[in-house]
């Protein structure tokens, strides 16, 4: 028998009511550039078991990094103390929801090891990037960021699953800054992190986006300052990224919703008796969560709960119509199954509710890009991510860009600075009145998304076609 | 772990191999709904991270197996990754022993926590927040830690401290109240205290009354300054971002930037808010040094690249610990010399908006009160603000007395007044 079943059949005797045992491989290189240097690589491994007990209504976790029975029974006879612990001041039954026993195995679809090439390969990229960002003009720095991460985990409980899973995921990012005109602003790349293996790396086009963003830094510095007051906003996907994980992403999580969440991340105003009736956007705006998108970021397969990834509607037509729901909390909802959204970043992190791979659908009326500007008479369009903050019950949110342009008589001419807009979050969604069509959808999404205490870095998918919103305050950042 | 290290330093595979060693024993319970419901989990974190330098170049590894084949494995991934990398431009050998000579070491002394004393505080808590007609949610968390340095130089130092927190919201039907307590061991906790005066904020939060945004007179508490402040310096205090004219203080040289109060400066050995005398990442003494005192910019943040290159103390990317320097007068005394403004208790989701000027968004959270005629008379609906830190620094008018805390960094930050804080929106709450 293996160390997981055996430890699990252990906590067994302890008459825990569940248990389960997570052997937890995390793998990561980081390598930083700075102009043409190389700032800083970490490369780190580590690995551990954790050990989650429920003992009547308390729970308990506790870790190990040994290998050995003797620690894997200290770290479970550790678990079970907290658990009696925490049952002492419990207030209510927990009750889990069913899942079925899974004996599975889930892994990345990749081409290339991630760990195949040598750190000179990807940093000589970087490097050439650099140098090609550097030579706009009036650059003053080039950046970039490099991430790859391979997570492999073992998974067994006291119902009898037995899961294993192997996910790669690539971040790939890079900056440039100019400074003229008195003004310094930046500009960036950041094409969508991927669950995917060393090809989608090698497979990026650096070169012209360097040329082109270090063109777009310098740009943004001559600039003219927006205009304060309402207007119309169309937004690229990659920042539409970002609004929708602060807005929707996260009000979602029913953890958060019933205020489990309120002394770190905050609680949400997308309340349970809101389910099924509450207009959060207009009857074009459908959100899809979808956990098994291939070579998304949350996709692994099965859940560190144990719960199979699944696809559901978080908002429908505009009404919301669903939560991130763990095992604990799904009775709350009177749902069957959990959705299998729950996921801890180490071995030493009791999982917790994270947000699926989330994206707003294309429009389903045929609308280019293209189009979808031209039909705008005035308004400003944003692309990518930039100042970003909202209140925790996820209502007043304000948002910046990576870059800005006027739109006059549906074309898009120079560009802006300075702009940054502010919105109530279901009023925004609501005043979305068109949404491109799938041809221009494009994926982006975070593998730095905290919440829990200690705080757990969680990575997720995001995703959209161009949208447009009318009646949006935007103000001038500064005068 | 020791002799395995030592035996690798013996014989360094190049004139460059720096090994470090960071211990984190956590115990963190978390409650909501008052009752340890969240993550209630001890975890042991070790790990040993190995740099090793090679002609000008610098790779590294970091692995949480202790055994004697995994340090020597990292040594070699450190190795082989050095020499993969192209020179740099800015490389730099392991610290000296005359520099590691350097270390006020310093020795806290803490105690360790029973379960029973933990689970207690908590059991208090909750009975008193109950018997108030409140809801909780917070966590309580100690972590001893140790820090070790060794390298090829012969340096070796350790230190080890201890971090202790309660944080703790208290919650009515539509409003709520938090207070943290930062501690080595709680030897210094006073519940009675803490949580009554958490119950009488709490309740007097109740019933937020509707409010426009304009300018304020703020009291701001100090979870409030060392959030908005620590997020400032982190952003603009990089002695070489400045000069390279990417800081908000790159346009600001000479240039008065606050009032002559305010002196914010570190202290490594600071009797409330230290955590270590050297950097845990190379051993680099951390030093004492003004930041921001008689009104201007006294010494930013040198790299020990930085430093050696223009001849200053190093004082690492960021330094030990932020102190604001405070008085001795309590916050009631600030709020009592307001005749119309506002409390605010803390900060949430503060983002940069605009570098160059020094310009942070970001809500008010927990806490917003009116203040009317010295006396907080009741709470409003949350507001986000839109505020300059050089207008805050300018326009502080009152400093209060300091306390210790702990987000992005040690601090010990005291309350202050400032006149004409820009808030430009409310929100539902
Ligand atoms: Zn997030």
């Amino acid at each position: 028998m293996d160390n997981l079943s055996e430890i699990i059949n252990y906590l067994k005797g302890k008459k825990v009511r569940f248990a389960d045992a997570r052997e937890h491989l995390f793998r990561e290189r980081q390598i930083m550039t700075e102009d043409t240097r190389v700032e800083g690589i970490n490369e780190q491994n580590v690995s551990g078991t954790g050990i989650k007990v429920l003992y009547e209504n308390g729970w308990g976790y506790a870790s190990t990094s040994a290998k050995g029975m003797d620690s894997l029974k200290k770290a479970a006879d550790k678990a079970l103390s907290l658990a009696r612990n925490a049952d002492k001041t419990a207030t209510g039954k927990v009750e889990l929801a069913a899942e079925p026993k899974h004996v599975a195995k889930f892994a990345t679809k990749t081409k290339e090891d991630l760990f195949g090439p040598g750190v000179g390969d990807a940093v000589a990229v970087l490097i050439e990037a650099g140098e090609t960002i550097l030579k706009g003009k009036d650059v003053i720095k080039a950046g970039s960021y490099l991430v790859f991460r391979n997570v492999k985990k073992k998974y067994a409980n006291t119902e009898g699953s037995l899961i294993e899973t192997d996910i790669s995921t690539v971040l790939p990012q890079i900056d440039a800054t100019a400074r003229a005109n008195g003004e310094v602003k930046s500009r960036h790349y950041w094409p969508a992190p991927m669950n995917a293996g060393y090809e989608y790396f090698r497979g990026l086009d650096f070169k012209t986006n360097a040329e082109r963003i270090a063109a777009q830094a310098r740009e943004h510095c001559f600039a003219k300052s927006c205009e304060t007051g309402a207007t119309t906003l169309i937004l690229d996907p990659e920042h539409l990224s970002l609004t929708m994980h602060e807005s929707v992403g996260h009000p979602t999580e029913l953890d958060r919703v019933l205020g489990y969440e309120e002394s770190c991340a905050g609680r949400s105003f997308a309340t349970t008796d809101k389910l099924n009736n509450f207009k959060y956007g207009s009857e074009l705006v459908n959100f899809i969560a979808d956990n098994t998108l291939e070579g998304g970021l949350a996709s692994c397969g099965y859940d560190d709960e144990g719960v199979e990834c699944q696809k559901w509607h978080m908002i429908k037509d505009g009404i919301l119509t669903g939560y991130g729901v763990n095992r604990e909390l799904a009775h709350k909802l009177k749902l069957k199954r959990a959705n299998g959204t729950t996921r801890a970043t180490k071995y030493c992190d009791v999982p917790i509710t994270r947000i699926p791979n989330l994206y707003l659908a294309p429009g389903k009326k045929p609308l280019s890009f293209e189009e979808l500007i031209a039909d705008t008479e005035d308004g400003i369009y944003i692309e990518g991510m930039g100042s970003f903050s909202i209140d925790q019950m996820r209502l007043n949110m304000q948002f910046g860009g990576d870059a800005f342009w006027e739109i006059k008589k549906g074309k898009i001419t120079g560009m802006l600075k300075n702009v940054v807009y502010n919105a109530i979050s279901y009023e925004f969604w609501r005043k979305c009145d068109a949404i491109a069509d799938k041809r221009s959808f494009k994926r982006a999404g975070f593998i730095t998304c905290g919440k829990g205490d200690p705080m757990q870095a969680a990575q997720m998918t995001h995703g959209a076609s161009p949208a447009r919103f009318r009646e949006i305050m935007v103000r001038r950042a500064k005068h | 772990m020791n002799s395995t290290i030592e035996k690798i330093l013996k014989k360094p595979v190049t004139d460059h191999v720096v090994i470090t060693c960071e211990k984190f024993e956590t115990h963190s319970i978390r409650f909501s709904n008052n009752s340890v419901n969240r993550e209630n989990l001890c975890k042991l974190a070790e790990e040993v991270r190995v740099e090793v330098g090679y002609d000008g170049r610098t790779g590294s590894f970091s692995t949480n197996d202790l055994s004697e084949d995994s340090i020597k494995h990292a040594v070699e991934k450190a190795y082989e990754a050095a020499k993969l990398l192209p020179k740099d431009s800015e490389y730099m050998p392991p610290v000296t022993e005359a520099e590691a000579a350097k270390i006020k070491n310093f020795k806290p002394a803490f105690g360790k926590m029973s379960e029973g004393r933990k689970y207690g505080i908590l059991r208090d808590a909750f009975r008193e927040l109950k018997k108030a007609g409140l809801n909780s949610a917070g966590s309580l968390s100690t972590t001893p830690l140790t820090f070790e340095v060794y390298n090829n130089n012969g340096v070796h130092i350790s230190h080890s401290n201890c971090v202790s927190s309660l944080t703790l919201t208290a919650m009515t039907e539509n409003s709520s109240f938090r207070e943290s307590h930062i501690s080595k061991d709680f030897a210094d906790y006073d519940g009675e205290v803490f949580i009554s005066n958490i119950i009488k904020h709490a309740q007097l939060s109740r019933n937020p009354a509707p409010l426009e945004p304009v300018k304020f007179t703020v009291v701001l508490g100090p979870s409030a300054v060392e959030e908005l402040l620590l997020m400032f310096l982190w952003y603009n205090m990089d002695a070489k971002a400045i000069d390279e004219g990417r800081s908000a203080f790159s346009k600001r040289a000479g240039k008065r930037i606050a009032t002559e109060a305010i002196h914010i400066y570190s202290k490594p050995d600071h009797a409330t808010a230290s955590l270590s005398p050297f950097c845990p990442n190379d051993g680099m003494p951390f030093i004492g040094f003004d930041m921001i005192k008689n009104g201007k910019l006294a010494r930013a943040w040198y790299s020990r690249f930085y430093a050696a290159k223009k001849g200053v103390p190093a004082t690492g990317r960021f330094p030990a610990n932020i102190i604001f320097k405070g008085t001795n007068k309590p916050v009631d005394k600030l709020i009592s010399n307001v005749g119309n403004g506002l409390y605010v208790n803390s900060f949430w989701y503060i983002r940069l908006v605009d570098l160059m000027d020094g310009i942070f968004t970001g809500m008010t959270r927990d806490g917003l009160f009116r203040i009317k005629d010295g006396k907080l008379t009741g709470s409003v609906n949350n507001f986000r603000f839109n505020q300059s830190v050089f207008d805050m620094l300018r326009d502080t008018t009152e400093i209060g007395k300091e306390k210790a805390l702990f987000s992005m960094a040690c601090a010990s930050i005291p309350p202050i007044t400032v006149k004409d804080f820009n808030f430009t929106s409310k929100t539902e709450f």
